[in-house]
């Protein structure tokens, strides 16, 4: 039993920035170790895969939308679901969840006859698959294939685990009513899946799951800190658990602010999330009138803001963990890959979340000590200053943090996973 | 925006910039004199000034005074590219630099006053118009009705930014091609180091700003060498928003190496004058840096496929 020389590892996240930035950390690992990472993408992440330095292979898309057609469906979507993101998790679950899921599933139909043409042309040694719902073909693909579970630890269900998307806690009275409404609300999206499954010669999924655990290796961002007990235990032969999956980036040099004193507060809600401009532009009104610096992540919408304040840098985009590791505060939308960057470097998460795991990474980083989190909506500019300067003055969350950073850098997530993935290929 | 008495004045800095430049173009090396009028005269200037800036940049050390022959280079151009960027700022460069950081961080709207940015910045008027007249100068600003400024359009949209790559590469292998190009041979050697260097620093270390010098001054050279004057300047004009603050965030690391050995491969093919080969390689190069990267996507929401273009 020797391992091959330069075994190929398909990775495969979804069309997020959180996923293709995990698989990146763990692509980097598998590189340094000899093996030959490549990654199968939707046709919209062309080039941010390659910009690391590797192969990337697009699957096809069948009508690709002009110049025009992508602005209107983008302002569509903003238009239709920034009042959504305002909603508690429980009546996001009809409005946001509930359409979310169908599209979900159109991706992995849609996907499926390519990506069986490419898995059978790349003849990968395993298959790491970063997403939330199951792709037949990978199945089909004859070789182990790995789960990456980068959401929340919510993602897999237990009776001491909340549920999935809650936001709640595990004893929430409201428990089974939200359950209740999940299933429901997803069910049409559900049954169609199911379908699609059972056409590709699959077995169906259980209500409210869409993704099956992998009977090869399951992944689960998860650090230390923030795990949670469970009823049934994972089993530590297909279930391992990484303190984070952070890739490397080149340095960040933090700029020359006109009021260039104070603590540095690294502010980033995710690409999605820096469309809400209003709520950004709410915070920069507090951002001013507070002793400190901030950099914030306006995606491509510099433009939309006027005046901004001498303690406020904007950019479209930044080598986070570089940025994350100078800061002093992370505020968030509560996405893990976001979450485990604040973890790793020692940094206090405060989490506005807005939707999907958002809303549980936002109850963990409270229940766990390892931040705080507030409503996107309901806040008013003294909750968010209170919030912000009350976890910049906690020195004893801060040393705490700084300890478990320290652990964390001892055994980088990226590095177990790709030991895990190489282990599982034996010729 | 005090101690002007102390600062050296822009002239005598643009002096100096300009004869370490002919010093570099005609290949002077170390302990190379320096004759104030044969200076003068290549800087078509009197001698008065030239005395100014040649003191200006014996008291940074790049030239040295010797009271029998008078003034010799002290330092090898060829390796030491970056002295202009050692010499001292004035007072108006640095608040020009200020309203161009504070216009990139959108603090300052498209129109400015003399006015406001006298306020803003506790500036005096006349600097302030010093400043506003260099932006102008370099195209950054024009001058609109009553005392307002308004910023031109600058490649930090990912939308402008796909405009200047296009433009980018209608002209810059025109540049090339059209006969008569001229490499700057000491200037392509101290790149060729100054390139070789950075690609030698670790990850950890690698120096971004370094990379946008090189970038510019890279394509700056290209530029330059064109035998047509209107290609050289319409580039050189628009390479020069690619100083402004901004341009090459979000790019990793890679990325810019990548882009440094691509510009090494075109440097060898220039050098060897194998100038068709040398276009091609600098499209291909400008296409690689223009690459297609989504704006945003989330859970259920399908990439949004834009343009964000990264530096080369």
């Amino acid at each position: 039993m020797t391992r091959k020389a330069s075994p190929t590892i398909a990775l495969f996240p979804e069309a997020s920035f959180g996923a293709a930035l995990n698989c990146v950390g763990i692509a980097q690992a598998l590189r340094a170790r000899g093996a030959r990472p490549v990654f199968i993408c939707h046709a919209g992440f062309s080039g941010v895969f390659a910009d690391y330095g590797f192969q990337e292979y697009q699957l096809p898309t069948d009508e690709p939308l002009s110049d025009s057609e992508r602005q209107s469906y983008w302002q569509a979507f903003v238009r239709r679901h920034l009042p959504h993101f305002r909603l508690s998790p429980i009546d996001q679950l009809e409005t946001y969840v509930a359409p979310t899921w169908q599209a979900i599933v159109d991706t992995s139909v849609n996907a499926e006859a390519p990506l069986r043409q490419l898995l059978a042309r790349l003849k990968p040694d395993a298959v790491v698959l970063d997403n939330v719902i199951m792709f037949p073909a990978i199945a089909a693909a004859g070789c182990p294939w790995v789960r990456v579970v980068s959401c929340a630890e919510t993602e897999l269900p237990d009776a001491a685990v909340p549920p999935y998307l809650s936001g709640m806690g595990a004893d929430d009275p409201q428990r089974a009513a939200f359950e209740a409404r999940y299933l429901a609300a997803s069910a049409p999206a559900h049954d169609r899946f199911n379908r699609f499954r059972a056409d590709a010669g699959m077995a169906p999924l259980p209500k409210g799951l869409f993704l099956e655990t992998s009977p090869d290796l399951n992944l689960l961002l998860t650090p230390t800190i923030v795990r949670r007990e469970r009823i049934e235990p994972l089993d530590p032969d297909r279930f391992v658990y990484l303190e984070g999956c952070v890739r490397s980036e080149g340095p960040f040099e933090v700029p020359v602010f006109p009021r260039n004193s104070g603590p540095l507060v690294y502010v980033s809600f995710g690409s999605l999330g820096a469309m809400d401009v209003g709520l950004i532009e709410r915070m920069l009104a507090v951002f001013d009138r507070l002793p400190a610096r901030f950099i914030v992540n306006v995606g491509g919408l510099r433009d939309a803001y006027r005046a901004v304040p001498d303690n406020v840098y904007l950019d479209a985009w930044f080598p986070q963990p570089s940025v994350v590791a100078k800061s002093d505060l992370f505020i968030h939308h509560g996405g893990n890959n976001s979450f485990c960057e604040a973890l790793r470097f020692g940094v206090p998460s405060l989490i506005m979340p807005y939707c999907w795991d958002g809303h549980d990474n936002a109850r963990r980083a409270k229940e766990t000590g390892t931040g705080d989190h507030i409503g996107r909506d309901a806040w008013t500019e003294g909750v968010l200053e209170r919030a912000i300067l009350g976890l910049l003055a906690d020195d004893a969350m801060r040393a705490r943090l700084k300890g478990n950073a320290a652990r964390m850098a001892l055994n980088p997530g990226t590095d177990v996973a790709a030991q895990a993935i190489l282990s599982l290929i034996r010729t | 925006m005090q101690a002007a008495a102390r600062r050296p004045r822009t002239n005598h800095l643009d002096l100096a910039q300009r004869i370490l430049d002919v010093a570099r173009q005609r290949g002077f090396e170390p302990g190379a004199r320096l004759p104030e009028q044969q200076i003068a005269s290549l800087c078509n200037v009197s001698r008065t000034p030239v005395r100014a800036a040649l003191s200006l940049l014996a008291e940074r050390g790049v030239v040295r005074w010797e009271a029998d022959t008078g003034y010799h280079l002290a330092v090898d151009l060829a390796t030491q590219p970056a002295i202009a960027s050692e010499l001292p700022v004035t007072e108006e460069d640095e608040l020009a630099d200020a309203i161009l950081r504070d216009r990139s961080a959108r603090r300052l709207d498209q129109t400015v006053t003399v006015a406001g940015l006298m306020r803003r910045y506790s500036a005096e008027r006349k600097t302030v118009l010093k400043s506003l007249n260099k932006l102008t100068e370099e195209n950054l600003l024009d001058r609109a009705p009553g005392q307002s400024w308004l910023f031109r359009r600058t490649p930090d949209d990912p939308e402008a930014q796909g405009e200047s790559y296009e433009f980018r590469l209608l002209l810059e292998p025109a540049a090339i091609l059209t006969p008569g190009f001229r490499l700057d041979g000491a200037r392509a050697a101290a790149l060729r180091q100054g390139m070789e260097a950075l690609s030698a620093l670790p990850d950890a270390a690698f120096d971004t700003r370094e990379f946008q010098r090189l970038d510019i001054d890279f394509h700056g050279m290209i530029a330059d060498g064109s035998a047509n004057r209107f290609v050289a300047d319409a580039l050189s004009d628009h390479l020069r928003l690619r100083r402004l603050p901004g341009i090459y965030a979000g790019v990793n690391v890679f990325r810019l190496r990548q882009s440094l050995l691509e510009h090494l491969n075109i440097l060898d093919h220039l050098e060897s004058r194998q100038y068709e080969v040398a276009a091609d390689l600098l499209r291909i190069h400008l296409r690689l840096s223009r690459n297609q990267r989504p704006q945003a996507a989330s859970r259920g929401a399908p990439a949004l496929f834009g343009m964000i273009s990264r530096p080369e």
